[in-house]
């Protein structure tokens, strides 16, 4: 069995919390991208547990090849990382210059995963932490014509040729099954990744990732024309208007703060 | 040929999603109106209640109602062919759907259908030019980023529909209703529903109280004393991601921007910093009180009413109050 996970490499999404709060998000001169030395570049969160469900497809008895891939540039830390994990096979993808969208990334990966002969599973995460759209995983299976089943907490085989998801949703887990080729995205409550040994990251360190360009997959700067193009980048501003509520000890804070919200009916008087 | 924006819902597992639909008929109307074009409301499956009315209050110029037994939540191959065929018909501007569950994974599979452009997550869409740009939410709702969107129609756009004002139209309108036909013969989901799901108990996204818990209560021990306050209350106890990813409550009861979208009239927030991630799933509680030991926290800025201390003291105090005032809504 062949699982593609894609993943994509993000800026640390803690480290960019903590700058906004602090009103010290820098985006740079070109208006749109977070120009911050200072902050980590990781694996995109969701997409270190797409890797953990490949990994765990494979422990649970499946012959399986977990080939993990990425659109970008400079992305052999990123890929050394998935190589300690225990992907079998590591590659990049070298997007032209000029700006990708959503699409033109999707098609980067679906071309790739043609070229290699195909996948019976491609796994990747949710959303990317950056711009949160979540749309690359659809567009890939509609580049493909493969279903796409999203959320998932858990993703098994089911016999052979089959998947069996268990998908989170607002009413509570969601069973399915679905024949492969698939498109599954993972999400967090999957549980919390593997780490890499430290064995496993001294042999990573030797590995150069394989490196295909768009136009080894036959795409040029037409087909990846960009139909959204991001603008304009900037960081919300929020200032509030908080009362806060004192007391020489809890308790008394606590009365002020009920008889407060009582007075501005908040909370209902004597029910 | 005028130009149409075309606002997409159906019905959902727990009925039909009215505050996100008149949600999205509203800033649809904004948009049409700014391409001088037409509202239109594309309803598929079962009709909602008081279809016709809730349209002409909107100022929708028509309401297209697909009826099709294939068509419903989670038949995600149906509503997608469904829709492709409609934009193959019709050739709107602009689907704009609500930001649901349900609607994510339909959204970009009908832009990939169409080759056309899709962004998710819009929270104001723009016409300068004659050319369409939304204003999306990004990096965890920590910024905004302006997209533009180029290519030929249809395009796909679907609105945070939980944090935009539902406005009626100034005037109303008198839509055209048609039944449209669609031919889904040809359609068999190839997703298999083994196991439904089913909810136990009532939602957070329901809850007119919420007390949530984050990090700041320690140890998981401390998260009674949410539920306390919460029962005192006669609301929900939620909680913040990580306590949810420890395995301290399950996730139905998680508040945020991966979580639930809750819209509580008070939220009490014990413990929690305040980062974006997890405003996004509170913001639009009528009051926010927060409880937090630092006074810096962001969560400050959120709240309407705060208290710098120890939550774990504070709520247990904040329980007896409020029992003592008889004071649950």
């Amino acid at each position: 069995m062949r699982i593609v996970v894609c993943v994509k490499e993000v800026l640390d999404p803690d480290a960019i919390g903590n700058y906004a709060l602090a009103g010290g998000l820098v985006i740079g001169d070109d208006g749109v991208s977070i120009a911050m030395s200072t902050v980590p570049r990781l694996m995109n969160g969701y997409d270190e547990q797409a890797v953990e469900a490949a990994l765990r497809i494979r422990e649970a008895g499946a012959d399986a090849t977990v080939a993990v891939v990425s659109v970008g540039s400079d992305l052999t830390t990123l890929l050394r990382h998935a190589k300690a994990l225990g992907a079998d096979e590591v590659t990049a993808i070298e997007p032209p210059a000029a700006p990708l969208d959503g699409a033109a990334v999707a098609a980067l990966l679906a071309a790739h995963i043609r070229s290699t002969g195909g996948a019976d599973l491609v796994l990747c995460g949710r959303q990317a932490s950056d711009d949160d759209q979540g749309v690359v995983p659809a567009l890939i299976g509609e580049e493909l014509g493969l279903p796409v089943v999203t959320v998932a907490r858990a993703v098994e085989t089911a016999g052979e040729g089959a998947a069996r998801v268990t998908r989170v949703t607002p009413e509570g887990d969601e069973v399915v099954e679905v024949d492969l080729p698939a498109v599954v995205t993972v999400s967090s409550e999957l549980g919390e990744p593997r780490y890499p040994t430290m064995p496993m990251k001294m042999a990573a360190r030797k590995v150069q990732p394989a490196v295909v360009t768009a136009a080894d997959l036959g795409l040029d700067e037409a087909a990846l024309a960009p139909r959204v193009a991001a603008v304009r980048q900037s960081a919300r501003e929020i200032s509030g208007d908080c009362v806060i509520i004192e007391g020489a000890d809890a308790a008394e804070v606590a009365d002020r703060l009920v008889a407060r919200l009582i007075d501005d009916q908040v909370l209902p008087a004597r029910s | 040929m005028t130009e149409a924006v075309v606002v997409v819902t159906w019905r959902g597992v727990r009925g039909d999603p009215v505050p996100e639909t008149e949600a999205a008929l509203t800033l649809g109307r904004g948009v049409a109106a700014s391409l001088g074009g037409e509202l239109r409301w594309l309803v598929l499956g079962p009709a909602p209640e008081g279809m016709a009315a809730t349209a002409a209050r909107h100022g929708a110029a028509a309401v297209d109602h697909v009826d099709d037994p294939k068509l419903g939540p989670g038949r995600f191959d149906a509503l997608v062919e469904a829709l492709s065929r409609y934009a193959a018909d019709r050739s709107p501007r602009l689907f704009l759907f609500p930001n649901t569950f349900d609607a994510r994974p339909v959204a970009p599979r009908l832009a990939g259908r169409l080759g056309t452009a899709v962004v998710m997550n819009a929270i104001r869409v723009d016409v300068a030019d004659g050319r369409l740009t939304a204003l999306a939410s990004a990096n965890g709702g920590n910024t905004v980023m302006v997209y533009a969107i180029t290519g030929p129609g249809p395009s796909v756009v679907t609105a945070l529909t939980n944090i935009i004002v539902p406005e009626d139209a100034p005037e109303p309108s008198t839509p055209e209703v048609s039944e449209v036909a669609v031919d889904l013969s040809g359609v068999e989901e190839r997703i298999r529903v083994v196991q439904e799901a089913h909810t136990e108990g009532p939602r957070i996204e329901d809850a007119d109280v919420l007390v949530a818990g984050g990090r700041g209560l320690g140890v998981p021990e401390n998260f009674k004393l949410v539920e306390e306050l919460a029962e005192a209350l006669g609301g929900l106890a939620a909680a913040s991601r990580p306590l949810v990813d420890d395995g301290w409550i399950d996730s139905s009861r998680q508040v945020g921007i991966t979580g639930r979208i809750t819209r509580p009239a008070l939220y009490v927030a014990a413990g929690i910093s305040g980062a974006m991630q997890h405003m996004a799933g509170c913001a639009a509680a009528k009051a926010i009180v927060a409880v937090n030991t630092d006074p810096d926290a962001s969560i400050f800025r959120f709240a309407r009413y705060g208290v710098v201390g120890d939550c774990t003291e504070i709520l247990p105090e904040l329980t007896r109050a409020v029992k003592e005032r008889g004071a649950s809504r």
